[in-house]
């Protein structure tokens, strides 16, 4: 069995007299595709935002390889090789496609003038282009166009391939097909896959399961705070999961679905 | 392509104001032939620096989706505080120099500090500290200017002394708005910073997820205005030695229009340092060109303000046409 990357063990958050995480623990294995599930307020962008340094946890451990880490910032985060990406936020859309990929990491001659040294422009949108030819968008982009040109699945798989570039172990997406077309969105599940078959490890935050099937290799399921089941996907049935996101029981979900074809 | 990236650059907002500029200087020069004289230039020149130089950093400040209010007000308590310190306390002008930039300091570092770390609006931050600092300048002076400021000193001609090139006469402050000019583009265009200054701007949340320090370049941005209006107020109360509570009135609204003619965006993530440098000169030039071709001074600012508009709205129909949101 493939090694842990991320282990997370009995994180907690309150906001005021919430309980948003409650006791979550959970592993994410070398070179999967792990799906985060559960309904809305269950708490999966809070445990994202956990990991990716937006907020602290009251109490609780995260461990990368097996290392014991404090992540207080979004910089720890991806100094972990933990990125994280949010639709529509996760881009500058007045800058330039390559000084987005680099946003944060800039390669600088003169390093010694700090945030003052000068950019490598060179370096920087030779790599821009040499990424784009890899990300597999059909349409050919220029790295010196604005990110505000590209469309919602375009951009997708740019900060996707932004997380792939910096070698991220790592990479979270909270919902990255929101708002997407059919076509951008197999786009970006091809993507997710290619990052896999990279060895990068994927968590991927969704509300569709037809999504989970395509690409994942284990589901968690959160409801109120809490991991509630776990599932190897490729030894499960869809009715399975969302029984459990749902929380109603399998055997109601079945006869409701009989008794819906039968009616027709 | 090479024509259509003609046609890009064509489309900036800051190249469609050079045209604008352009043709503004023609009208001028078509109604009074003196208009590009040396003496005539000699005079633009002089004025030009110290709105200029605040511009500059306004660019900056705009840029990372902030703006500042309160840099006429600063403009005007910096020398105050200078004077007062020399002339009543018998202070030394270096020391009194000194004092006057750290109260800059303190008036950008407050501000940075409320609108980043309180998260109130910088329109209501630097309103409020506009009345404040004024306040302050009037009250320390009651409302008198202080006149006669004629310090021996050699920072002195480094900031205001002049020499004649050929037939012009130019300021010392000319060469440090240059060299400003020079700075600002390198730290815009080229540098780290200013890779994170657009992106403060252009999309605060997901330059924080990259590690970028959103607060602290808003802190140090607002700083950076407030000492930039400073320096600028102590030019300009040292060239013509007085120190005035009310110098600088609205200069935050004219350095504001300056910088967004030039087709920096007011809600930020996009600053050009060429298209401040076009709105420096058209604002400059339009207010001694119109005297100059005899519409009476106090219909200045109906030319200001329907140039600015007209830019404006063109800046807009060209963004409609060709951009996406
Ligand atoms: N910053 C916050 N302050 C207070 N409450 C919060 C905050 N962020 C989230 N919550 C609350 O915590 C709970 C979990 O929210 P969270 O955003 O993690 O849900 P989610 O599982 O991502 O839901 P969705 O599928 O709708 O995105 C919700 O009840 C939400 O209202
Ligand atoms: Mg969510």
């Amino acid at each position: 069995m493939a090694a842990d990357i991320l282990r997370i063990a009995h994180l907690h958050k309150h906001f005021g007299g919430l309980h948003a995480l409650n006791d979550v623990s959970l592993v994410v294995r070398e070179g999967e595709v792990l799906a985060l599930l559960g309904d809305n307020g269950a708490g999966k962008s809070t445990l994202i935002k956990t990991i990716s340094g937006v907020h602290r946890p009251d109490s609780g451990e995260i461990f990368v390889r097996d290392r014991q880490v404090t992540i207080r910032s979004a910089r720890d985060a991806i100094e972990l090789g933990i990125e994280t990406i949010h639709q529509d936020t996760s881009l500058a859309p007045d800058l330039s496609i390559a000084r987005n990929l680099f946003l944060g990491r800039e390669p600088t001659h003169m390093s010694w003038l700090g945030v003052l040294a000068p950019m490598r422009r060179d370096e920087i949108a030779a790599a821009a282009t040499q990424l784009l030819g890899r990300v597999g968008i059909t349409k050919r982009l220029d790295a010196a166009a604005p990110v505000r040109m590209l469309s919602g699945g375009e951009r997708q798989s740019i900060a996707i391939s932004r997380a792939m570039q910096f070698a991220a172990k790592v990479i979270i997406l909270d919902e990255p097909t929101n708002n997407l077309g059919v076509e951008e969105t197999n786009g970006v599940l091809r993507f997710i896959r290619e990052v896999r078959d990279a060895g990068h490890s994927v968590v991927l935050v969704t509300h569709n399961l037809h999504h989970v099937f395509q690409v994942a290799d284990r589901a968690v399921v959160m409801r109120q705070g809490q991991i509630v089941a776990g599932f190897d996907i490729a030894l499960s049935s869809m009715v399975e999961v969302e029984a459990a996101i749902t929380g109603a029981d399998v055997a109601e979900l079945l006869a409701a679905g009989a008794a819906a074809q039968g009616g027709r | 392509m090479k024509s259509s990236r003609w046609a890009k650059v064509l489309r900036l907002p800051e190249v469609s104001s050079f045209g604008i500029l352009c043709l503004v200087v023609v009208a001028f020069v078509l109604g009074n032939r003196d208009f590009l004289s040396p003496l005539n230039i000699s005079n633009m020149l002089a004025f030009l620096p110290e709105l200029g130089i605040i511009a500059l950093a306004m660019t900056l400040l705009l840029t990372a989706g902030e703006f500042d209010l309160s840099v006429g007000a600063v403009f005007a308590l910096c020398p105050v505080t200078m004077a007062l310190l020399v002339q009543n306390a018998g202070m030394s002008f270096t020391l009194a120099l000194l004092i006057g930039f750290l109260i800059a300091v303190a008036v950008g570092l407050i501000n940075g500090l409320l609108v980043t770390k309180i998260g109130i609006s910088s329109f209501l931050v630097t309103l409020s500290m506009l009345f404040v600092v004024r306040g302050v300048a009037l009250y320390a002076t009651q409302g008198f200017p202080l006149k006669s400021l004629e310090v021996d000193n050699a920072f002195v001609n480094l900031l205001v002394g002049n020499a004649y090139i050929g037939p012009f006469r130019i300021y010392a402050s000319f060469w440090w708005f240059i060299a400003f000019v020079a700075l600002a583009i390198y730290v815009l265009d080229y540098s780290k910073a200013g890779n994170w200054i657009s992106a403060v701007g252009s999309n605060r949340d997901a330059a924080v997820a990259r590690g970028v320090p959103a607060d602290r370049v808003k802190i140090w941005l607002f700083v950076i205005t407030s000492v930039a209006a400073g320096f600028a107020g102590l030019i300009s109360a040292l060239r013509i030695s007085s120190a005035s509570p009310v110098a600088g009135t609205n200069y935050e609204l004219e350095v504001i229009a300056m910088v967004v003619v030039g087709g920096t965006a007011l809600m930020g993530g996009r600053g050009t340092i060429f298209g401040t440098l076009v709105g420096i000169f058209m604002l400059r030039i339009i207010r001694n060109g119109i005297v100059m071709v005899g519409v009476p001074g106090l219909a200045y600012n109906i030319f200001v303000g329907a140039i600015i508009l007209v830019m404006l709205v063109m800046h807009a129909l060209m963004q409609r046409r060709h951009g996406r949101a």
